[in-house]
This record gives C-alpha cells, sequence and structure tokens, in this order.
C-alpha cells in the first residue's frame, strides 16, 4: 500500500486536504447527533399506547337540545354501537391515548395537603373499558357493573376503586414488592381510592409528557350533552364500521350532531406530527450535507486530478496500471475522509455530551458513530471514483510533451 | 532487441489526418547506444512514445525481447514499461510532492517489490549517480543537473533493459549536460541498451549509432551526412 508517499504527498500541499477534512467532520458531527435525535423521536413514536389502535376510533356526540336526557342516550347510544356486527366493544370516555387532551390528577399516598407523589391520566369507562381498549389486566379484577357510577359533575366524584397501569403502581409505591391488589391511595389531598386491578400499558393522552405511562380507569361515566366514544371492531371492519356508527347516532337521535370521528392510526399522526415533521427535516439535513461534503471531496478529487496530469502520465509511464491510479486517488480519499472522520467523530461525542446536559437528549447508541464513519467512508469513496476514473485514463504519453 | 518493421502512426482529428510514422522500421541490438536525431516535426517523440509502449501503433508490428507487444492491452504494457524499460525526460518529470528517495520508490512500487528490496534499489542507485547524501532532499531543493539525475536512478532501479532518454539534456547547462551523458556512458558499458532521442549534434555524436528520422521515416545515407544536413538546418 502506498500510505506513506501519499500522505506525505498530501503534507505538503495540506490546505485542500483540511478544508475537506474539515468539511467531513462536521458533517459527522452533525450527522451523529441528528442520528441520535431521530433515533430518539422514533422510538417516541413507536412506543405502543397500549390499545388496539388498527381497530380503533373515536368520535363526540353533541347535544344541542335543552335539558337532554343524556343518561339515557349514552345508554341508547352504547347499546346500538355494540349491537352492531363488526363491534367488539364500545365505551363513553372523557379522553383516550394520544389524543393531547384529558384529564389528569396529583395523588398522595398519605391523605394531607401537599402530600402528592405523584400524578396520573384519568380515563372515565365503564367495565366495558379494559375490552374495548384491549388491555393486558395483569393482577386484579375488572370493574363490576355495580361499581361504575353516572354523575353530571365529576370534580365533586372520586371512585373508591380504581384500574391503574402498572407504571403508575410502581410509582406510587416503588418500595412496594407484590401485589398491589387493596394498595390505597388519595386523590386531591384526603379522598382514597382502592386499586383493584393492573393492566400492563395504557398510555396518558399527552405522548410528550414524561409520565406518559402513568393512567388509570375510573368507574365513571360522565352525564354530559357532550359525550365522547370510543370503538373497537373487529380486525378490518375499523373503516366500514366508521361510517356505520356515524350514520347510526346521526339518525338514531337527531338532537345532536356527530362529529370528530376519527381512526386511532390518524389520531396517533397528528399526535406525533411535531416529531415526524423534526424526523423528516432532520433526514433532509443530513441528506443535504452528506450531498454537499460529496460534492465538496468530487470537487477536490477533480481538482487534484487536473493538476496533477502530467504527474499521473508519469506514473503511468513508469508502470502505473489505470487500476494502481485509480487506487492512489481513492487511498488518498480513503486518508484525508480518515481524518475528517476521526475528527467528526470527537465532535460530535463533544456536541452530544452537551446537548444531554443541555436539553436532555438521550445519549448516543454506541453503534451511532461507527455507523455514521462507515456511510462517510462510502460517501467518500464513492465520491472519488468518477474522477479517479478519469485520472486512470489519463495517457502516459503526456510524460513526454514539453512543460 | 528492439525491433519495429512497418510502423505506421496516424493522428486523426475531425479534419486533419497526421501521419507520424510510415512505414518506420528499425532494429537495435542489446547493448547498443542509439541516438536518433532529426528535425523538429520530423516523428522523433512519435517513435518515442511508441518504443517506450506509451502510445499505440497504428500499424505494423513491434517486438520487445523477442516479444510481440504491438497489440497488448493497456495493463499488460504498463507491466512491460515497469519491467523492461526506463524513461529518462528532457524536464526530469520528477514527482515535485516526493523526495528523492520516495521518487525512485515510485516504479518499484508498482513493481510490487517488498520494503527491504525496493530500499535496496534506491540506495544502490541514487549512490550510482552521486546523490547518496541527498535521499530526503525534494526535488525544488536541488538542481537542474541533481534532478535528471535523481530521474536518472529512478529509470535504472528497476533494473531495465532498455533505457529510453528524450531530450536527456536539453534542460541542462553543458557541465551538467556532460556529467549526465558520461553517466548514460557507463551505463551502456554495464550493459543496458540506450536509445535517445534528440536534436542536439553533439550529444548524438556520443552514441554508437546515429538514426536519422525524418518525414516519419528513417532516412537513407549515412549518419554524418544526415548530422551535417541537420548541422546545416
Amino acid at each position: 500500500m502506498e500510505f506513506g508517499p501519499i500522505w506525505r504527498a498530501m503534507m505538503r500541499s495540506k490546505g485542500g486536504y483540511l478544508l475537506i477534512a474539515l468539511q467531513i467532520a462536521v458533517t459527522m458531527a452533525i450527522m451523529v447527533n441528528a442520528i441520535a435525535i431521530m433515533q430518539e423521536r422514533s422510538i417516541k413514536m413507536s412506543r405502543p399506547s397500549g390499545i388496539d389502535e388498527p381497530n380503533t376510533f373515536g368520535l363526540v356526540s353533541v347535544g344541542f337540545k335543552p335539558d337532554m336526557d343524556t343518561k339515557s342516550l349514552i345508554r341508547e347510544d352504547l347499546d346500538l354501537i355494540r349491537n352492531l356486527p363488526g363491534v367488539v366493544n364500545a365505551i363513553a370516555t372523557n379522553s383516550y391515548p394520544l389524543r393531547q387532551g384529558g384529564w389528569s390528577e396529583g395523588l398522595h399516598r398519605e391523605p394531607g395537603v401537599g402530600k402528592s407523589v405523584s400524578s396520573s391520566a384519568i380515563y372515565f369507562t365503564d367495565e366495558h373499558g379494559l375490552e374495548t381498549f384491549a388491555l393486558n389486566l395483569l393482577e386484579g379484577a375488572n370493574f363490576t357493573p355495580e361499581q361504575v357510577a353516572w354523575d353530571s359533575d365529576s370534580d365533586d366524584f372520586w371512585p373508591s376503586t380504581v384500574i391503574v397501569t402498572e407504571a403508575l403502581a410502581k410509582d406510587l409505591f416503588p418500595d412496594h414488592e407484590g401485589s398491589y391488589i387493596g394498595k390505597t391511595f388519595w386523590f386531591n389531598d384526603d379522598n382514597p381510592t382502592n386499586i383493584v386491578g393492573v393492566v400492563e400499558r395504557l398510555q396518558a393522552p399527552w405522548p410528550t409528557w414524561t409520565g406518559v405511562e402513568r393512567s388509570m380507569l375510573v368507574p365513571l361515566i360522565r352525564e354530559s350533552e357532550f359525550v365522547r366514544y370510543v370503538v373497537r371492531t373487529e380486525p378490518g371492519e375499523r373503516d366500514r364500521m366508521m361510517a356505520e356508527v356515524e350514520e347510526l347516532l346521526s339518525t338514531s337521535n337527531t338532537d345532536r350532531i356527530i362529529r370528530g370521528v376519527r381512526a386511532m392510526e390518524d389520531t396517533r399522526k397528528l399526535s406525533y406530527l411535531g416529531d415526524s415533521a423534526m424526523i423528516k427535516m432532520l433526514t433532509f439535513i443530513v441528506a443535504l450535507l452528506t450531498a454537499i461534503t460529496g460534492l465538496g471531496i468530487v470537487g477536490l478529487a477533480s481538482f487534484s486530478v487536473a493538476r496533477r496530469t502530467r504527474q499521473i502520465g508519469i506514473r503511468r509511464a513508469l508502470g502505473a496500471t489505470k487500476a494502481a491510479i485509480v487506487r492512489y486517488f481513492m487511498l488518498e480519499n480513503f486518508l484525508v475522509s480518515s481524518v475528517g472522520i476521526v475528527a467528526g467523530s470527537i465532535l460530535a461525542i463533544g456536541l452530544n455530551i452537551l446537548m444531554v446536559q443541555q436539553f436532555a437528549l438521550t445519549p448516543l447508541a454506541w453503534y451511532v458513530i461507527p455507523l455514521a464513519m462507515m456511510a462517510l467512508w462510502i460517501v467518500g469513496q464513492a465520491a472519488v471514483v468518477g474522477p479517479a476514473k478519469r485520472a486512470g485514463n489519463i495517457s502516459p504519453a503526456i510524460a513526454t510533451r514539453s512543460g | 532487441m528492439l525491433k519495429m518493421t512497418n510502423v505506421s502512426k496516424v493522428y486523426r482529428t475531425d479534419t486533419v489526418e497526421t501521419h507520424a510514422l510510415r512505414e518506420f522500421s528499425l532494429t537495435v541490438d542489446e547493448g547498443e547506444f542509439v541516438s536518433v536525431t532529426g528535425p523538429s516535426g520530423s516523428g522523433k517523440t512519435t517513435f518515442l512514445n511508441i518504443a517506450g509502449l506509451l502510445e499505440d501503433l497504428t500499424s505494423g508490428t513491434y517486438e520487445l525481447d523477442g516479444r510481440d507487444v504491438s497489440k497488448l492491452d493497456d495493463t499488460a504494457r504498463s507491466r512491460v514499461r515497469n519491467e523492461k524499460i526506463g524513461f529518462i525526460f528532457q524536464s526530469f518529470n520528477l514527482i515535485p510532492e516526493l523526495n528523492v528517495f520516495d521518487n525512485v520508490d515510485v516504479p518499484l512500487r508498482y513493481r510490487k517489490f517488498d520494503a527491504a528490496e525496493r530500499k535496496r534499489r534506491i540506495e544502490k542507485c541514487v549512490e550510482m549517480v552521486g546523490l547518496g547524501s541527498r535521499m530526503r532532499h525534494l526535488p525544488a531543493q536541488l538542481s537542474g543537473g541533481q534532478q535528471q539525475r535523481v530521474a536518472i536512478a529512478r529509470a535504472l532501479a528497476g533494473e531495465p533493459r532498455f533505457l529510453l532518454a528524450d531530450e536527456p539534456t536539453g534542460n541542462l547547462d553543458s557541465h551538467m549536460a556532460d556529467s549526465v551523458l558520461d553517466l548514460l556512458g557507463e551505463i551502456n558499458d554495464a550493459g543496458t541498451t540506450i536509445i535517445m532521442v534528440t536534436h542536439e549534434l553533439a550529444l548524438a555524436d556520443r552514441a554508437k549509432r546515429n538514426i536519422f528520422v525524418r518525414d516519419g521515416q528513417v532516412s537513407d545515407g549515412s549518419p554524418d551526412l544526415h548530422i551535417a544536413n541537420l548541422a546545416a538546418g
């Protein structure tokens, strides 16, 4: 290998090479940290909400007639929906995961003002909540119909039983080992409640919330003109049922309007719109930077070939094959890229430490830097192939031309 | 032995066809020191390029060491150049970023000698041309004569059968030119065949045989007459 002579030759006219190495280093640092951000967002976006998203949709019924019998209306609506062929189950609730709007409450391990130790999202539901959300009950039991209350003003009502997520149970009782069933905690300073069930996962409505995994089901249906329904269908039936349920409710009672019929897939997309846009933007920036770096390498290599046409001819005259000339430029680029990549790796790690400290970014995964190194080496080598081939085609007869 | 038979070389552009060599035939025996002279545009450099496998010939045959090399592919031609032919150019053609050692090393690396063998050959040849103390000097730090000596060391390091010299003293003053020619004489005496293209009569006179080229052909007549003609312009 000709590393030694190539390196020594480069060191005697290092300006252009240093600039390209610097460009590669900056690209590497930005690329690595952009990938780290994208990776973090992507992991966040791919977290399961805990419900059967592909087969679930939500809708809202808004009554406009004064003094409506909302309790009857909700019962009728739920009966109609649940009896539709293709529907697995349905509930009336205040919110659902990823909706970005809902209720939360501070929780206490003992009664008293200012003793909140945790917080949780609250989903109102009846005994159909577990099946509608398709939750995995780890321990305990579902609500009984008798435990489900109806209330028009839920601010004054605090249930005596709840089903909590495992994450919430662990957060409330971090030192507890064994079953959480029967454990008591307090709402709103001094309203006690008992855990009757623990589910594996049910995300809160706010995906950006740090406590997104902490939520609970509360056995309550609010009597209100504004009712949010969640419907779970048989696999493959969702789109058909969305139209059918909307039509059914619209015609069953004309004193209300049905709106916001939205599949969970769309709710998820809307919920992560910012993250999705960030990933797209960073992908574009990384691609653009990589392309600019690639073009820079092409430019330097082309300039280098043009400047050294005679030298290449001399090498050819002295016995270099076309492949040897191509190899020379590939090696030269490999050395420049390596300098940039090593410097870029140090820069990337430094930048990541700063971002972890300043913006609570997740530290780099161990494999990101090796992957970025490989990518930039490949880009560098690919960028230099064209100019190197042109160099290989330079005639050895140039050596005998005067100049 | 170098043997060209009826070699022609035609350069073509869209509008012009130039016959640089026409039915050119020449035989150079092993160990000869031959000068090739002729007026400007006579085809001397084209002959050198073809003899050195730097260019294809258009027609005819070219044998080098008994092997027909006129139809070799590019890779094979590079290999023959590297193994059998040493070049000395008018403008030295050293690589400016490389020091003396690395310049002489260039053809040896293409020959794939190991590092120890390359070092041995480089030191031997650079010592032979009297520049052993300047091994780490860059070309820009050497005089013209010294640069040409480095070029000669580079040409000899591969122990070629043929040395092709293109106006080897063209860029040197007379003192330096003499020392380079003396060196070429010594190399020839050691058995290396030398073909030297030049338009300088004094140089041609140092060769053991002179070939005169005119209009792309080896001209008939005695070398002395040709030299006299050349001198007359």
